[in-house]
């Protein structure tokens, strides 16, 4: 029973690749086996957040245009067995792959895999099409702010239009403080303009910057972006997880506390 | 040159075109001066189909045939009607084009069930009952009524073919914008509007056409009991 779930948003900027790598790490960390696809052609970005870029040899355009196998191409994670990344090629544009092709590929991978993860590229052109040609399911990511919210809802309404049944919101880079002075939108108003589940809120956190920048996805440690990321990946296991307090400071306490 | 311009003048109304004849010029002169206006303005009219009327000079019955036979051949527009500018013929013809255009959009009534996301535009000759959100940057044209069972954030064409008879309810009004026939209502620039709103309960309103100005009220008995379309 695999699935294959494309990661998009609309807007760019708004955490789909980092999501896309913590969803995939922490995937693989609750042993599925999980591959993650960059379809960012041309702006390759997955392979540094993931801290992989050293070890590329071929990529996605290799793949679908015979070059290679599959098999080839696929990294194997440095901290994870079971976590492979399909990086996607620096060169050319979106336009060297095709929708039917992205399909081909997705359907040729369900069978080594548990989660077949997609990482969409920003906006709606062809690229996004790519992406979402194979999906099961969709997780949308938005972020409190009016224009990312719109483009996600153009985005929910392309999915839909493309019959893709599933899609959930991630919330991401909320930031408490100015919810509560009233300067952002909370995730109930989010949520009630998508009209669409929500499986997970992450909040703005400083270490996303700091994990980015290592290369290391940040999924399980005990910030509270990692937990809400850990959150959202036992979400799509079919687990029911409440929603991570967003509220509680991360004192000096507590992290006294959590060492012990 | 200002002379060739001025014998031949093409003006729209709501109902069709009006072709202004030069009423000294022979008419072997005149039809090229129609062909030619046509030709040029084709591409503007496209084959829309529309009412003719011929103003400025006298034409018989033959004249007339050819006139509308140069229209036809030098574009697209597919001439369904020649009216007079027989004033009492037009306001005859006039109250029985927004008779017949009123009976489309008040007795008829369409569904659409979902929300409705931004990009996406919903269009209808009838009047139309939204089970769902319209969401900013979404658009619902109709030739009648708008009636919105659930927030209304985006914008709203009613009576688009000029009813400003037309209405528009929605259970949460917040819209980015409403036209009623001619008329054109937008949200206030006030950026704190986001905050009020959210404390006030939401409220089934309605907004209608009066002495020129779009007005939104909240919907009760009264406002219902006003209502003549």
């Amino acid at each position: 029973m695999s699935e294959v779930i494309v990661v998009t948003s609309g807007k760019g900027g708004v955490g789909k690749t980092t999501t896309t790598a913590n969803v995939g790490t922490g995937l693989a960390m609750l042993n599925k086996k999980v591959v993650l696809i960059d379809t960012d052609i041309g702006l390759r970005n997955l392979d540094v957040v993931m801290g992989l870029e050293n070890r590329i040899v071929y990529n996605l355009v290799d793949v679908v245009k015979g070059n290679c196998r599959a098999k080839q191409a696929m990294i194997k994670d440095k901290r994870y067995p079971n976590l492979f990344l399909l990086p996607c090629a620096q060169a050319g544009d979106k336009n060297s792959v095709s929708p039917e092709e992205m399909k081909k590929l997705t359907d040729e991978l369900r069978e080594e895999f548990d989660y077949i993860i997609l990482d969409c590229p920003a906006g709606i052109e062809q690229g996004f099409k790519n992406a979402i040609a194979g999906a099961d399911r969709a997780i949308v990511v938005t972020m409190p702010e009016v224009s990312a919210i719109r483009d996600a809802d153009r985005i929910i309404g392309l999915l839909e239009a493309n019959e893709k049944k599933r899609a959930d919101l991630v919330v991401n880079r909320i930031r408490m403080d100015m919810v509560k002075r009233g300067e952002m939108m909370s995730i109930d108003d989010v949520v009630e303009i998508l009209a669409i589940d929500l499986i997970g809120a992450v909040p703005d956190d400083e270490n996303i910057v700091i994990a980015t920048n290592n290369g290391e996805p940040l999924v399980g440690q005990d910030s509270l972006a990692g937990q809400a990321y850990m959150n959202i990946c036992k979400r799509i296991l079919g687990e029911e997880v409440p929603l991570l307090d967003l509220n509680k400071k991360q004192g000096l306490f507590s992290k006294l506390f959590k060492r012990s | 040159m200002k002379k060739m311009k001025n014998s031949v003048v093409i003006k729209g109304n709501k109902y069709g075109i009006i072709v202004m004849l030069d009423k000294n010029l022979p008419f072997d002169e005149l039809k090229k001066e129609v062909a030619d206006k046509f030709k040029a303005s084709s591409q503007f009219f496209g084959n829309s189909s529309m009412g003719v009327t011929f103003e400025g000079r006298f034409l018989n019955n033959d004249e007339i045939r050819e006139l509308l036979d140069i229209i036809s051949a030098n574009s697209e527009i597919n001439v369904v009607c020649v009216v007079d500018n027989d004033k009492e013929r037009e306001a005859y013809f006039k109250k029985s084009v927004e008779e017949h255009l009123s009976d489309l959009s008040n007795n008829d009534g369409q569904f659409y069930r979902g929300t409705l996301r931004s990009g996406q535009v919903i269009e209808s000759e009838s009047s139309i009952i939204i089970l769902g959100d319209v969401n900013p940057g979404a658009k619902v044209v109709s030739s009648g009524n708008v009636i919105i069972l659930g927030s209304l954030k985006g914008t709203v064409y009613a009576g688009v073919s000029g009813e400003a008879t037309s209405f528009v309810v929605a259970l949460e009004m917040q819209p980015m914008q409403i036209r009623i026939g001619d008329y054109i209502a937008r949200a206030s620039d006030d950026n704190n509007n986001n905050k009020k709103s959210k404390k006030a309960k939401p409220e089934t309103k309605i907004a209608f056409v009066e002495d020129g100005n779009i007005y939104i009220e909240p919907l009760n008995k009264e406002v219902l009991n006003d209502i003549h379309f």
